[in-house]
C-alpha cells in the first residue's frame, strides 16, 4: 500500500539566466579562425612538454599532480598514495574471538548491484562456544572480477563485518578463478590500518545487552 | 632505355618507397608520441631492447618494430561468412594507391649527369632550361628526380586516389558485419564526395602554373613565388580534402568509432588490419608530398636555382655558385624536410579537431568546398586574364612582390628555426601551477 | 445481505461474522496480528482497533486529559473507545472508521511500538525478514524510531520445539496462533503460554515435544520470526524468492499451496499453503510442506540408456532414438500411467497408445497408501488418481496386473510414465522381463530396470494439473527450470511419439488442453479468499 502523501508536492520555479546564441557569422562559418586557434593551443603544449620532457623538466607526478605539464604517473614505480576512503578489495572483519562478525544476513548480497557475493548461511553446532552467535556464513564468496566497487555491500552491512578499507586492489592473476576470493582469504585481510577487527564495538554472548541469554541468567 | 636509365630509375624507387614507408613508420610513433606532448601525458616509451646489458628505448621509437612484429604474430580472423577473396583483398586495394602515388611527385631539378663527366663533377649548370647538351648515342641522359615522368601529371593522381574508395568498402563490404557495411558506405560516400572537391582545388593552379605536370609546377614556384601566395584558397580547400580523403579525425566517419565500432576496419585484425593502418600513414605523407610539391614551393628554397643562390631584391643582386650536385643534393633535403614537416603539422588536426557529425560532413564537402572551389576557379580565371591584359608595368611590380615573398618565407624559415632550437635550450621558468591562486603570503 | 460501513464502503456481512472478517471477504484489512481467519478470536495483539459508530449515532465516548500545545496545559477533552474489530460482531448500520480514523492510527502505532518494546530487531539473521508483520506494519503505521533507553527483556533464543521448529522468544509477541492452531486444527494441544505482559512466552507441555504431523503450519501461522522451520531455517532470505500457485504433490487431498523458489538457482526451498476454503482452507501437512525435496532429491537429470549395469547416459536425441526403436519393434504394447504425474501428462500417453500404439487398456502406478486422517491426509498417497484414470477413459488396472502379459510375453514392451512409484516383488520380477522404457522425474524402482529413461519436469517445473479426491481439478503453474535435459512430460512424449514416425504436434500445453476437450475435473474456480487477503497467513 503506498504510503500517503502529506498534501501536495510543490516544485520550485526554475529561475534562469538567458544566454545568448554564439553568432553565425563568415569567420566562424570558414570554421579557420577556430582551427588556427585550436592548432595554437596544441602546439603550445606540444613545444613546452617537449621541452620539459627533454630538459627533465617536468613536475613531480606523485606530489605535484594538478601542476601544469606532463604529470603522468608511471604506475608500476611511482605510487599515488590512496586517500583514506579508497575502496579497496573486500575484508571481513572478525571479532574478539577470531570469527567473522557476518551474521550471513544477505544484505550485502542484496545490495550488489554487480551480483558477485555468494554466501550460505549455517549455525555453529550445539555445544559450540559460538553458538549463541546463531547465525553465520559457512561460506562468503566474492567474485572480485564482477564486482564494480561501489562499496554498497559496506554500506548494507548491519554488522560492520565487510569492508573495503583494505587499501589493496586485487592482484593480477593468472586464471579467472583466482579472483574468487572465499570466506577465509577475505578474513585475513587486514585494514588499512593493520588490525582485523573493527572500530566499532559489537555486543558479545555473555555481555550486557546480548540478545539471547536465558532468563535466569538474565537481569530483571 | 638505357642501363642508366633504368638504373636510376630503380634508385629513384628506392628513395621514394624508401622515404614514404620509413616516414609513416615513424609517423605511427610520432602520432601517439606527440598527441602525448599536446595532453601532456607520456605517450608510448616503454618498448625496448637491450644492447650490450643497456636497455635502449629510443623515446618509445622501439614501438614501431614492437607494433610491427606484433602486427606478424596476431591471429588473423576471418569472419566465417566474409567473402575470403575480397575480405584479403582489400587492405591490399587501400595500401596500394598511396604507394604509387608517390611516384609523380618531384623530390628535385633534372639530374644532368652528362654535365658532370669528364672531370665536371664540382661544375654548374646554367639557371635556365633544363639539360642543355644535345642528345646522342654516347650522351649520358637527363634524370628527372622523379620516378614516373608523365605528362598527364596531377590528372594520374586524381586516377588513383579514386582508387582508395575500393579499398574501404570492399572491406565493409566483404566483412560480413553491419557495422563494417555501414562504414564502408560512409567510406564509398565520404570520398567521392571530397574527390570532387579536390579535383576543382586544383583548377586554379593549373591555371596559374600553365600545366598539369608536378615537376613544371615544381619548376614555376622556383622561378616566381610558391603557390600558397598565388592560390592562397586553393591551398586551404585542397588540404580541407585531402584531410578528409585521409579518413582521420575530424573526418573520420568511415572508422566512426563512437557510433560503429571501427566501421570497415572490424573484421581485420593481424597484418591486414596493420596493412589498412598504415595505408593511412602513407596517406599522411602522400597529402603532405602533393601539398608541399603544388603550393610549398616543391622542392625549392627560396633563391636557391639550378646555379647556386641568386638573392634579387628590388634590382640588386647577390650571387653564389654552388655545383650541381649540391644544389640537386640540397633539393632532394628540402623537399624531404617540408614533407615531414607537414607531417608533423598535419598530425595535430586529428588531436585538436573534433569530430564532424556524418551529416555535417556531407554538407561541408557538397554545400561549402565545392562551392568555394567553383569561386576559387572563377577567381583564378578573372585574375590571370587580368594580369596577361595589363601589360609589362604590372609584371615587374608583380616581381618585386614576389621577391617580397620569397624573402618573408626565407625571414620565417629561418626565424622558426632559430624559434625553435633556442627555445628547446632555454630552461622554462619556475613550474607554475594551474588552478591554484598564488597566495601572497606563498610569494 | 446485511451491510456495515467501513471507512465510507459498504460491507456485507453473514449473521456472526465479526467486522474484520466481514471486512476480509471483501479483500480489505485490517491490520492484526493474532487474528487468523482458520482459528478462533484471542483479541490480545491490540492491533486491530477500530472506532466504531453504532446504529443511531451512539459512539462510546472516554474523558481523557489531551495536551494542549497553545496553552501549555492539559485540557479535559473526550475520544471515542476503540474496539478491537476482530471481536465485534457487524450489525445492521454500524459505521466502523479504520484508516479513516485519526484515532485509530495513533492507537495503532502505539500497540507497534508497545509489541516492539522488548523485540530484539535482528531482522538481519531472522527467515521471517521481508515478509513480516511487524516489519511491515511498523513501515505502515509506526515508522518512529524506539524511545526506550533501558535494555530490552532477554528471553531464550534458538529453542528447539521438536524435530522440525525452532522458537525464538525474543521475537515472539505472544499472539497465541500458534497454541490456537494446535488445539483447534492439530488437536493436539501441546503448545501454552506462560507469564504474563514482558515476560509472555510460549511453552511446550512438560514431556512433550511439538511433533505430530502438522508442526510445520505453527511457523505459517506465526505472523513473525518467532517459531522457524528448521527446514527452512537460514535456507535463503525470502526475498530472493518468487513464487508461483502450485498444488501439494503429497496425497490426494490435493492442498493448494505456494511454490517459492529462487530462479538464480533453481532451487525449491519451501512451500507453503495456499487458501482454498474447498480443499485445505489455510492449512498443509508436514509431510505435504516437505514434498519440495521432490525437486531437488534423486532426481533423473540426463537420459539413460541399458539396463543395470550398462545404464549409460545418454543424448536425449539418441535416447529418444532408443526408445523409439523399441516401440516400432514391438508386438504388443504395455501402458502404464501415473497417479502422480499430471492429468495432461497421462492423457498423452493414452492418446498416444490409444491413437498409434492401439493400446486400449491402461495401467496405473503410484506410491502405495498411508495412513490418512480426518484433517486433510488422504489414505491415497497419489495427487492425480482420478485424473489418471479420467484419461484412461474411466478404468484403469492397477500395474500389478500387467505381470501376467509381460511374462506370457504378449506384452514385450512396456512404455511407463514414471514418478513416485512403489512396486511389490512379483510386478517388479515380471516388468525385468519386459524392455522397459520409462519417463521420470526421478529415480524408481521403476528407471532402476529400465532400458531407456527419459528424464522429465518434476510437477514444480512444468505446468499442469492434478484431480484430486474431490474430483475438483486444480492447475498448476511451472516454477523454476526443468533440471538438466529434462522436458515437460507431455512434451518429451509428444517428441517421443514424433520418433517413432507418429504425426502428433502439440507445441504447448494449450494444445494438449485443446486435445482434451475440457476439464477433466470439476472446475477449480471456487470461491475461497479475497485476492488481497494477505498470503503469508
Amino acid at each position: 500500500m503506498p504510503l500517503p502523501l502529506e498534501g501536495p508536492i510543490q516544485y520550485d520555479r526554475v529561475k534562469g539566466t538567458k544566454i545568448s546564441k554564439p553568432a553565425r557569422n563568415v569567420v566562424q562559418q570558414a570554421y579557420v579562425k577556430d582551427v588556427a586557434e585550436g592548432i595554437a593551443i596544441t602546439l603550445r603544449h606540444f613545444f613546452k612538454n617537449t621541452k620539459e620532457m627533454i630538459r627533465n623538466e617536468r613536475p613531480d607526478a606523485v606530489t605535484d599532480a594538478i601542476a601544469d605539464g606532463v604529470t603522468t604517473l608511471e604506475y608500476p614505480f611511482q605510487k599515488r598514495p590512496y586517500p583514506e576512503r579508497f575502496r579497496g578489495v573486500h575484508r571481513l572483519t572478525l571479532r574478539e574471538d577470531g570469527s567473522p562478525r557476518c551474521v550471513a544476513c544477505f544484505c550485502c548480497s542484496t545490495a550488489c548491484p554487480a551480483q558477485c557475493i555468494y554466501i550460505e548461511a549455517g549455525e555453529y553446532p550445539d555445544g559450540d562456544r559460538r553458538r549463541g552467535y546463531e547465525k553465520y556464513p559457512v561460506k562468503f564468496v566474492i567474485d572480485e572480477l564482477r564486482c564494480i566497487f561501489c562499496g554498497f555491500c559496506v554500506e548494507a552491512c548491519p554488522c560492520d563485518a565487510i569492508r573495503m578499507d583494505t587499501g589493496m586492489h586485487p592482484q593480477p592473476y593468472d586464471s579467472r578463478d583466482q579472483f574468487v576470493f572465499g570466506k577465509s582469504l577475505l578474513m585475513s585481510f587486514a585494514g588499512a590500518d593493520g588490525t582485523q577487527q573493527s572500530q566499532n564495538p559489537r555486543v558479545e554472548p555473555g555481555e550486557k545487552g546480548f540478545p539471547g541469554i536465558t532468563r535466569l541468567a538474565g537481569h530483571h | 632505355m638505357t642501363t642508366v636509365t633504368i638504373l636510376a630509375a630503380l634508385l629513384k624507387i628506392l628513395v621514394v618507397v624508401g622515404f614514404g614507408f620509413t616516414l609513416a613508420a615513424v609517423l605511427t610513433w610520432a602520432e601517439r608520441r606527440q598527441s602525448a606532448m599536446m595532453q601532456d601525458r607520456f605517450g608510448p616509451n616503454r618498448a625496448s631492447f637491450k644492447l650490450f646489458g643497456k636497455e635502449i628505448r629510443l623515446a618509445g621509437l622501439v614501438h614501431v618494430a614492437a607494433d610491427g612484429l606484433k602486427f606478424f604474430f596476431k591471429e588473423d580472423f576471418v569472419p566465417p561468412n566474409a567473402d575470403k577473396l575480397l575480405h584479403a583483398l582489400a587492405p591490399m586495394l587501400s595500401l596500394f594507391p598511396p604507394v604509387v602515388l608517390m611516384a609523380v611527385v618531384p623530390f628535385g631539378d633534372t639530374l644532368c649527369l652528362d654535365q658532370l663527366r669528364n672531370g665536371h663533377t664540382w661544375a654548374a649548370v646554367e639557371r635556365f632550361g633544363t639539360c642543355t647538351t644535345a642528345p646522342s648515342s654516347t650522351a649520358l641522359p637527363a634524370v628527372p628526380l622523379q620516378v614516373f615522368d608523365t605528362n598527364v601529371g596531377i590528372l594520374y593522381i586524381f586516377a588513383l586516389a579514386g582508387m582508395g574508395i575500393v579499398g574501404a568498402t570492399i572491406a565493409g563490404w566483404s566483412s560480413d558485419n553491419k557495422f563494417s557495411v555501414l562504414g564502408g558506405l560512409r567510406a564509398a560516400s565520404q570520398l567521392v564526395s571530397y574527390e570532387v572537391a579536390m579535383g576543382l582545388s586544383l583548377v586554379g593552379a593549373f591555371m596559374v602554373y600553365g600545366t598539369v605536370r608536378l615537376d613544371e609546377m615544381a619548376r614555376w614556384q622556383g622561378e616566381h613565388v610558391w603557390g600558397i601566395f598565388v592560390q592562397p584558397l586553393g591551398f586551404l580547400l585542397f588540404w580541407a580534402a585531402s584531410l578528409a580523403e585521409s579518413k582521420r579525425t575530424p573526418f573520420d566517419m568511415p572508422e566512426g568509432e563512437s557510433e560503429i565500432v571501427a566501421g570497415h576496419l572490424v573484421e581485420y585484425s593481424g597484418m591486414k588490419f596493420g596493412m589498412f593502418y598504415f595505408g593511412e600513414y602513407i596517406e599522411i605523407v602522400v597529402s603532405s608530398a602533393l601539398l608541399v610539391a603544388i603550393f610549398l614551393g616543391g622542392y625549392n628554397l627560396p633563391f636557391l636555382h639550378r646555379d647556386g643562390f641568386t638573392v634579387t631584391f628590388a634590382g640588386a643582386a647577390w650571387h653564389q655558385t654552388l655545383p650541381h650536385l649540391v644544389v640537386i643534393l640540397m633539393q632532394a633535403l628540402t623537399f624531404f624536410g617540408k614533407v615531414m614537416v607537414l607531417c608533423w603539422f598535419q598530425l595535430f588536426f586529428r588531436w585538436t579537431l573534433p569530430r564532424f557529425r556524418y551529416d555535417q560532413v556531407m554538407k561541408f564537402g557538397w554545400r561549402m568546398l565545392l562551392p568555394a572551389t567553383l569561386a576559387n576557379v572563377f577567381l583564378t580565371g578573372v585574375v590571370v586574364l587580368a594580369i596577361d591584359r595589363a601589360g609589362e608595368r604590372l609584371a615587374s611590380r608583380l616581381a618585386l612582390v614576389a621577391d617580397g615573398l620569397n624573402l618573408l618565407v626565407a625571414a620565417l624559415i629561418v626565424f622558426a628555426f632559430i624559434r625553435v632550437v633556442v627555445g628547446m635550450i632555454v630552461p622554462s621558468g619556475p613550474p607554475t601551477r594551474a588552478g591554484v591562486p598564488e597566495t601572497p603570503q606563498a610569494a | 445481505m446485511p451491510t456495515i460501513k467501513l471507512d465510507g464502503r459498504d460491507i456485507p456481512f453473514e449473521k456472526g461474522d465479526t467486522i474484520i472478517r466481514a471486512a476480509w471477504r471483501q479483500g480489505l484489512e485490517i491490520p492484526h496480528y493474532c487474528w487468523h481467519p482458520g482459528l478462533s478470536v484471542a483479541a490480545n495483539c491490540r492491533m486491530c482497533l477500530v472506532e466504531i459508530e453504532r446504529p443511531g449515532g451512539r459512539q462510546m465516548m472516554l474523558d481523557v486529559l489531551h495536551w494542549d500545545e497553545k496553552r501549555g496545559d492539559y485540557v479535559p477533552s473526550k475520544k471515542p473507545k476503540l474496539e478491537p474489530a476482530c471481536q465485534i460482531e457487524c450489525m445492521e448500520g454500524m459505521n466502523v472508521k479504520s484508516e479513516s480514523s485519526a484515532f485509530v492510527a495513533d492507537a495503532r502505532k502505539h500497540v507497534q511500538e508497545y509489541l516492539l518494546l522488548n523485540h530484539p530487531v535482528d531482522c538481519a539473521i531472522c527467515d521471517q525478514a521481508g515478509e513480516c508483520k511487524l516489519q511491515d506494519y511498523w513501515l505502515k503505521e509506526q515508522r518512529a524510531p524506539k524511545r526506550m533507553l533501558d535494555e530490552i527483556i532477554h528471553k531464550p533464543k534458538g529453542v528447539s520445539f521438536g524435530p522440525t521448529i525452532v522458537y525464538d522468544a525474543e521475537r515472539c509477541i505472544v499472539c497465541t496462533r500458534c497454541v490456537r492452531f494446535m488445539e483447534e486444527i492439530a488437536k493436539d494441544p501441546v503448545l501454552d503460554k506462560r507469564e504474563r505482559g514482558n515476560l509472555g512466552e510460549i511453552v511446550l507441555s512438560p514431556g512433550r515435544q511439538l511433533e505430530g504431523k502438522y508442526t510445520m503450519m505453527v511457523d505459517q501461522v506465526c505472523p513473525v520470526g518467532a517459531l522457524t522451520t528448521k527446514d527452512f531455517r537460514f535456507k535463503a532470505r525470502v526475498w530472493f524468492l518468487r513464487k508461483v500457485e502450485t498444488v501439494c504433490p503429497g496425497c490426494a487431498t490435493g492442498c493448494n499451496a505456494w511454490l517459492d523458489y529462487d530462479p538464480r538457482t533453481g532451487e525449491v526451498p519451501r512451500l507453503r499453503p495456499r487458501d482454498n476454503l474447498a480443499v485445505n482452507q489455510f492449512w498443509m501437512c508436514d509431510d505435504g510442506i516437505m514434498t519440495h525435496k521432490r525437486v531437488q532429491s534423486a532426481r533423473v537429470a540426463t537420459a539413460t540408456v541399458g539396463r543395470g549395469k550398462d545404464r549409460k547416459q545418454a543424448a536425449p536425441s539418441a535416447a529418444f532414438k532408443a526408445a523409439a526403436d523399441l516401440l516400432r519393434g514391438a508386438k504388443g504394447v504395455g501402458i502404464v500411467l501415473s497417479a502422480q504425474r499430471s492429468t495432461e501428462d497421462n492423457f498423452t500417453l493414452a492418446y498416444f497408445a490409444r491413437t498409434f500404439l492401439g493400446v486400449n487398456d491402461f495401467h496405473l502406478a503410484g506410491l502405495a497408501s498411508w495412513d490418512g486422517d480426518a484433517i486433510l491426509r488422504d489414505t491415497d498417497r497419489n495427487p492425480n488418481t482420478r485424473g489418471a484414470t479420467a484419461v484412461a477413459g474411466g478404468a484403469v488396472r492397477p500395474i500389478s496386473e500387467l505381470t501376467e502379459p509381460v511374462v506370457s510375453g504378449q506384452v514385450p514392451v512396456v512404455l511407463a510414465l514414471g514418478g513416485q512409484v512403489d512396486l511389490d516383488d512379483v510386478t517388479a520380477g515380471a516388468l525385468g522381463r519386459a524392455k522397459l522404457i520409462v519417463l521420470s522425474d526421478c529415480e524408481t524402482p521403476l528407471t532402476k530396470m529400465a532400458d531407456v529413461v527419459l528424464p522429465i519436469a518434476s510437477w514444480a517445473e512444468q505446468d499442469g494439473s492434478f484431480v484430486n479426491r474431490q474430483g475438483v481439478e486444480q492447475p498448476f503453474v511451472a516454477g523454476p527450470k526443468p533440471v538438466g535435459d529434462a522436458l515437460p512430460g507431455w512434451d518429451s512424449l509428444v517428441r517421443l511419439a514424433k520418433q517413432a514416425g507418429h504425426p502428433l504436434d502439440w507445441k504447448r500445453i494449450k494444445d494438449v488442453r485443446k486435445a482434451m476437450g475440457g476439464p477433466v475435473g470439476r472446475s477449480s474456480a471456487q470461491p475461497a479468499t479475497p485476492d488481497a487477503a494477505p498470503a503469508a497467513e
